[in-house]
């Protein structure tokens, strides 16, 4: 399969003229999981002390935090019993991470001061690959949505009390399948919060978590949603599935999601996609070892990223621009993209 | 002799004596007096002293000419009078002093009489012990105005006779006596020192001679240097004592505008100098004129007391005449800055001590007007630098240096004036570059080359020495003198130290890109800024002075590395390009960002022409040779300079530093080695092992990123090769993706980069077969050996002579039984064995259909062997010969791994006998080599191969060979065919034993090797025939036997006993045999 995989030319920048660089080296790649990585996950470190850090979960179960001035693993975390972790999250309040595992735990660690101890975890209920999200809900609350029980089901639980706020589940006749992915998010003007999920059935769904509700669906691919991000402030959001194309697709202000327009790749399946918070570049994960960057407004191809030898689990931008990649060849490459903004 | 106490006493004895002289005035009789007087006590002799002196003075006085003689022994006397007691009268005290004076004064030739040198100094030392002999207060009467006429006389007497004098004694004295009349005397006796109104009026009256004075004292001090140095620091002394009493700020301030009325006679107020402002003036101005003339004199004054005399005049001058001497200010303080280097450590000490003391009461950054006139004098230092530089000879550039040393010491964090004003700092900038340019034309340079690839084992020295000390030497365009190095070493530590560090390095490094011709001082330049910004060598005399922080070093650092190891400035042209290369470029031209796709806009800009260009001078590589240690040197600087902080910039440097550590060119291995000593240095590493063990992740990085552009990063497999060799097996998960890259990038350049690429792959499996010993194969040897001991008993039976009939019958017996065994017809017992074996393993298994992954070692193991099989049928023998070696270390690892072994084995197995039967005799002997691994790994599945396919050949060409080479000479030995033999000889016997032959295959070899025992094949031959034989008799030593003796028996056999047949053997015995002497050999080998 490797070997008819076809390359694509990487597309000029749109402000350079001829001719087109060259595809870019990693800045640098960090190796030593000696696992496939699965989940990345850049923290800044509060302003003015601590270097900025990398998590990384990985097949094995580990997840290692590194640090991005050293380049070298600073701990290793390991509570998941071997189980792939597949997802990191850290608390805007505090050193506090979150590690979603296959093992059906997802913790919560205390990274206060070098330590590096689970001071909860909520038992998961579903197995599947889907990642949960978090959406802060004040000083010291926080929602959480993760897979529910049944396996169409997404619950909705409040933190750190962890009491069930409710359970989502598509009414009986919609067959979505399993949620692949969620995302939890609040429009600056109103408090409620939403949830937006991408189902096997390639449809993604607008939940109003309040009133337990889709509020609208659209289908927006023909195979699973593997990965979605949402640009809040253009009310536009992007998915990725296991076909060959890119769904971007946005919200009027009827709470209506609409499919803007396809973007056509070139190998299938896309893992991972986000968008950089300056939300300006977009990347993606692909299973044919590449990472693509498009410009996120025009969705015109910037960069096709080719390093690793082995399909790509997912990608992570830090709040500097900094972009990683974890990929099943065990190595994550850290660039340094279009930085001038 | 009786010491008389009394006057009385005293008087009575003196009496006669002084009538005596009062009457005739001889020698005799002073000297008389003289005599007598040593016998009177100091406080009689006061008591008489104007009676003592009476008769003297009487003498002087008399008119009418006097013998010389007389003249000296009265003043003798009279000098011997005065130093035992008091001048207690004022009158007294004017006439001795006039009395005295006039002895040496010729009044027909207005000028100082031409009497004997003895007579002058009996004077002046007169003189001297008068004015030490003046009591209390009467010292500061006798300066009175009305005196100025005769003391005048005096001093211009004095300022004569130490001018023109030839005894130095004389010179001395008068310059000594000199000091005493001005009351600058130094020693103890003076009874009280001066209030301030005392020394104003003596300052204004000594102001008179102030001319005469300095003028004639700068004259003997810038006189000859022959006249000895005694006497320029004498008259140092006065000068500098003379003028800073007169021109003391301290006096010169309470000067009023209007002169007094004077009380003194017209004639004497005429002498009068009245000091103000002007006179000050035009008197300090005159004075500079005359210092400057010291200065210029004594700086370069060979003894090295003047020099430390200068010292002490500049000292006191800038200390007490700092207003009234401001324009000698930039002369004296560039005497003092120049001397801050001195030859003489005494004199450096001195001068380091003032400047210390300078700067410690800020006199110099306290005072506007020095500060302004050092920077001033920095200034046009700086202009007139670059020319200095191009004209003077090593000493002058010496002495210009330490000038601008001594003024960078001196301004210290005020430097930055100077160097604010971009014309200045050019001009500076402009005299380093200029004087630091290396001499390039050497052409050894270029031809050194490193041989030995096992440098690293070196440690870092223990000493506490900087370690870079011992600089590779350099040779310079403009100077060869060291001083100059180390002063210009010094020099820009000092501004790193003192100046604007972002300022200076963004300069610098301006300079660093301007142009190639600066790049390598800018470089040197740059490197020690850094040093001395971190403060670590330099002794600072201003104590709060900022330096540069910590985080903003590294900063600067971490861009100034970033510059040296950018892709054009670290990858010169250092040696002409092998062909290798040149295929590059033919293959890099047309398609060169095709191929190249992820290069950096930047490097195919500056590259292509540095590759394109046909062939580079030797100045120009020798030029980029220093380039590249004078880096390197730099990285070893920036790591002394941060230390630990080092740590953080090894993920960016170690890897090309490493790199250069394997160049070719010595000179840059060197380097690189030091600069490495150094970063261990720094950051707390043992060795460079531990170096880069610890940092192999940042190595991996650079390596692996390298890899992806190949072309322009040649030696990036020769770094990992390096790095294999010095990490251990915790390096492999690191290394393990790099080692696919690799794989994935010789799949890509089977062609032309497979040599580099086999190396690494070589180091690797070195590498794996030491980190990973097996464990499994220990029972193998075990088995011999047991076997081994088993035959040995059957032998010490044969041995035995008495054997009985019953002896030999079980052996036989016995042997019987074991060839049964041995041809397959075995017993239960065995059966047994093998059948409870395998369910044994199945236990073990976890799993019956998941395979545990294979452990990294292994599968990389696989996948180099399979790249060996491709590879071992290239062209260029050196690739074939390295596969071999690749493929034996492939088949160690994997011994334990069958399921991987075989099939690949079997895969190379049609390769490898082409190599046995086909190719080079080196090949040959390699491919012998891997066979005899194989065979020891997996004999079973090679044995029937090896028999099938190769050993026929191998036995039909030895055989054929024979006649051939038994019937030429000497020059056989240089053919291919000798070799051939040779190899197969040299091979066959080490893999018989391996490959455990059957019997029948065994025969096959001995006869084919048998033919080369004859004494007429070549010597080479018959050893190596014999080495077979050798082979053979550990595994059949019976049969071996038998065969030898059957082609020479060396003697009648005798049956074991008398009831077994004589046994004949078809061996000749004649002396004829060829094969006699090697048979003897072997059969003595023969257990």
């Amino acid at each position: 399969m490797e070997h008819t995989q076809r390359t694509e030319v990487t597309a000029p920048l749109p402000s350079m003229a001829a001719p087109p660089p060259p595809s870019p080296d990693p800045q640098f790649v960090l190796r030593g999981t000696q696992s496939a990585v699965h989940a990345l996950h850049f923290h800044s470190g509060a302003q003015g002390q601590g270097c900025p850090l990398l998590f990384s979960g990985s097949q094995n179960g580990l997840v290692h935090i590194w640090s991005l001035q050293t380049r070298r693993v600073l701990t290793t975390l390991d509570n998941h019993g071997g189980q792939c972790v597949t997802w990191l999250q850290t608390l805007p309040q505090g050193h506090q991470l979150l590690s979603q595992g296959q093992d059906l735990r997802l913790c919560l660690w205390d990274l206060t001061e070098g330590r590096n101890a689970v001071v909860d975890f909520v038992h998961l209920e579903s197995m599947g690959f889907c990642r949960g999200s978090t959406l802060a809900m004040g000083q010291q609350r926080w929602t959480l949505a993760v897979p529910g029980k049944g396996t169409d089901e997404v619950q909705i639980l409040e933190m750190p009390s962890k009491t069930s706020v409710c359970t989502l589940k598509p009414e009986a006749d919609a067959k979505p399948g399993m949620p692949m992915c969620l995302e939890l998010w609040q429009a600056d003007s109103s408090s409620r919060p939403l949830l937006l999920v991408g189902y096997e059935d390639g449809s993604v769904a607008l939940w109003d978590i309040s009133q337990r509700k889709v509020c609208s669906r659209v289908a927006c691919h023909t195979e699973p949603v593997m990965s979605l991000d949402f640009d809040s402030q253009k009310t536009r959001g992007v998915s990725g599935s296991a076909e060959k194309a890119l769904a971007v697709w946005s919200l009027d202000e009827q709470q209506a999601l609409q499919v803007c327009r396809t973007h056509e790749i070139t190998n299938p399946g896309i893992a991972d996609v986000k968008i950089r918070p300056d939300h300006r570049i977009l990347a993606t994960a692909g299973w044919d070892h590449r990472i693509r960057v498009f410009h996120w407004r025009t969705m015109k191809p910037l960069a096709v990223l080719a390093f690793h030898s082995a399909a790509i689990h997912c990608v992570a931008f830090a709040n500097d621009g900094l972009l990683a990649a974890g990929s099943k060849d065990q190595r994550i490459s850290v660039w340094s993209l279009y930085t001038q903004t | 002799m009786a010491v008389f106490d009394t006057p009385e006493e005293a008087f009575g004895v003196l009496r006669p004596v002084c009538v005596q002289l009062t009457k005739a005035q001889t020698v005799e009789n002073v000297e008389h007096l003289q005599t007598q007087l040593q016998s009177v006590s100091d406080s009689a002799l006061q008591e008489l002293q104007q009676y003592i002196l009476f008769p003297l003075r009487f003498t002087l006085k008399t008119p009418g000419p006097k013998r010389e003689r007389l003249i000296q022994s009265v003043v003798e006397c009279l000098t011997f009078v005065l130093s035992s007691t008091c001048v207690k009268e004022q009158e007294l005290l004017q006439e001795l002093f006039s009395e005295l004076s006039a002895c040496l004064y010729s009044p027909k030739s207005q000028k100082p009489a031409a009497v004997s040198e003895e007579l002058k100094l009996a004077v002046i030392r007169g003189l001297s012990t008068l004015m030490h002999s003046a009591y209390g207060d009467i010292i500061v009467t006798f300066y009175e105005p009305s005196i100025l006429p005769r003391l005048g006389f005096a001093v211009s007497l004095l300022l004569g006779l130490a001018e023109q004098e030839k005894s130095k004694q004389i010179k001395t004295a008068a310059l000594k006596c000199l000091q005493v009349l001005l009351l600058q005397c130094d020693c103890q006796d003076h009874p009280r020192s001066l209030d301030e109104l005392e020394q104003k009026q003596l300052g204004d009256l000594f102001a008179s001679f102030l001319p005469g004075i300095s003028t004639a004292l700068t004259r003997i001090i810038t006189g000859d240097f022959k006249q000895g140095h005694s006497i320029v620091v004498s008259s140092l002394n006065v000068f500098y004592k003379t003028v800073s009493f007169i021109m003391a700020d301290e006096q010169l301030k309470r000067i009023s505008k209007v002169q007094a009325e004077s009380t003194v006679e017209h004639r004497v107020a005429k002498l009068m100098v009245h000091r103000e402002a002007d006179w000050v003036k035009s008197t300090g101005g005159k004075l500079t004129i005359l210092i400057k003339k010291i200065i210029e004199c004594v700086s370069v004054h060979p003894h090295w007391k003047v020099r430390l005399e200068l010292i002490e005049l500049v000292e006191t001058l800038l200390l007490k005449c700092s207003q009234s001497l401001v324009e000698s200010a930039g002369p004296l303080l560039k005497a003092l800055v120049g001397l801050v280097n001195d030859e003489s450590p005494e004199v450096q000490a001195q001068c380091n001590q003032v400047l210390r003391h300078f700067a410690g009461q800020k006199v110099v950054v306290g005072n506007r007007a020095f500060a302004d006139i050092l920077s001033e004098n920095l200034h046009s230092l700086a202009t007139s630098l670059p020319r200095l530089m191009n004209s003077q000879d090593d000493q002058g550039k010496v002495s210009s240096l330490s000038l601008l040393l001594g003024y960078l010491k001196l301004l210290g964090p005020k430097v930055n004036f100077v160097l604010n004003s971009v014309v200045h700092l050019q001009r500076l900038s402009k005299a380093l570059v200029q004087v630091l340019e290396l001499d390039v034309t050497d052409i050894k340079i270029v031809e050194e080359r490193r041989w030995n690839t096992d440098h690293l084992s070196a440690s870092p020295k223990t000493s506490a020495m900087r370690p870079w000390s011992q600089v590779q030497r350099r040779y310079f365009r403009f100077f060869t003198d060291e001083r100059v190095f180390l002063l210009l070493q010094q020099v820009c530590q000092l501004l790193g130290f003192y100046g604007n560090l972002y300022l200076l390095v963004d300069h610098f490094m301006g300079l660093y890109h301007e142009s190639v011709f600066y790049r390598k001082q800018a470089a040197m330049i740059l490197n020690e800024l850094v040093i001395g910004a971190a403060g670590l060598d330099v002794e600072d005399l201003h104590e709060k002075h900022i330096k540069t922080s910590p985080e903003e070093l590294r900063e600067i650092v971490t861009s100034i590395l970033e510059e040296y190891t950018s892709q054009e400035n670290w990858y010169l042209v250092t040696c002409i390009k092998t062909e290798e290369m040149r295929e590059e470029l033919t293959l890099k031209q047309p398609g060169f960002q095709a191929i190249t796709s992820g290069a950096h806009n930047t490097c195919q800009a500056t590259s292509l022409p540095a590759f394109s260009k046909p062939s580079p001078t030797i100045c120009s590589m020798n030029s980029n040779i220093w380039q590249i240690c004078i880096q390197l040197e730099g990285v070893g600087h920036f790591a002394y300079s941060l230390g630990e902080d080092f740590r953080l910039l090894l993920m960016s440097v170690l890897y090309p530093v490493l790199e250069k550590a394997g160049d070719r060119t010595l000179l840059i291995s060197q380097a690189a080695t030091n600069s490495m000593m150094d970063i261990c240095h720094a950051c707390g590493y043992d060795s460079l092992q531990h170096l880069i063990n610890q940092n192999s992740d940042y190595l991996v990085n650079g390596i692996s990123l390298n890899l992806r552009h190949l072309s322009l990063h040649p030696h990036t497999p020769k770094v990992l090769e390096v790095m294999l060799r010095n990490s251990d097996a915790s390096l492999l998960p690191l290394v393990a993706d790099v080692v696919q890259d690799v794989l994935a990038t010789l799949d890509q350049f089977y062609d032309k980069r497979a040599s580099s690429f086999i190396s690494v792959l070589h180091a690797l499996l070195v590498a794996l077969a030491q980190w990973f010993p097996d464990t499994n194969h220990v029972g193998q040897p075990q088995e011999h050996t047991a076997e081994k001991e088993e035959s040995h008993l059957n032998q010490r039976i044969l041995e035995n002579n008495a054997t009985t009939a019953e002896d030999i019958e079980y052996f036989l017996l016995s042997y019987l039984k074991e060839k049964d065994v041995a041809d397959g017809n075995v017993s239960d017992f065995y059966n047994e064995e093998e059948q409870s074996k395998p369910p044994e393993v199945d236990e073990k298994d976890t799993g019956p259909d998941v395979e545990p992954p294979l452990p990294v070692q292994i599968q990389i193991a696989t996948d180099v062997m399979e790249r060996c099989i491709h590879l071992l049928s290239d062209k260029s023998l050196k690739i074939r010969l390295k596969v071999l070696d690749v493929l034996d270390l492939c088949v160690f690892v994997l011994q334990s791994h069958k399921n991987q072994l075989l099939p690949l084995a079997h895969r190379a197995w049609p390769s490898i006998v082409q190599r046995l039967t086909n190719d080079d005799p080196l090949a040959v002997l390699r491919a012998f080599q891997v066979l005899r691994t194989l065979g020891g790994k997996c004999g079973d599945f090679l044995r029937s191969r090896f028999c099938k396919d190769v050993l026929p050949k191998l036995t039909g060409s030895l055989v054929t060979q024979a006649p051939v080479s038994a019937r030429t000479g000497q020059v056989y030995s240089h053919t291919l065919a000798f070799k051939l033999q040779l190899a197969v000889l040299q091979g066959l016997g080490p893999l018989c034993e391996k490959l455990d032959l059957g019997e029948g295959d065994l025969n096959k070899v001995a006869d084919a090797c048998l033919i080369y025992l004859s004494a007429k094949q070549p010597m080479k031959l018959q050893e190596a025939a014999r080495s077979v034989f050798l082979h053979l008799m550990k595994v059949d030593p019976d049969s071996t036997w038998f065969l030898l003796n059957e082609l020479y028996c060396p003697e009648q056999l005798t049956p074991p006993h008398p009831s077994l047949h004589q046994v004949q053997l078809r061996g000749a015995m004649g002396q004829q045999n060829p094969y006699k002497a090697n048979v003897l050999c072997l059969l003595q080998e023969l257990p």
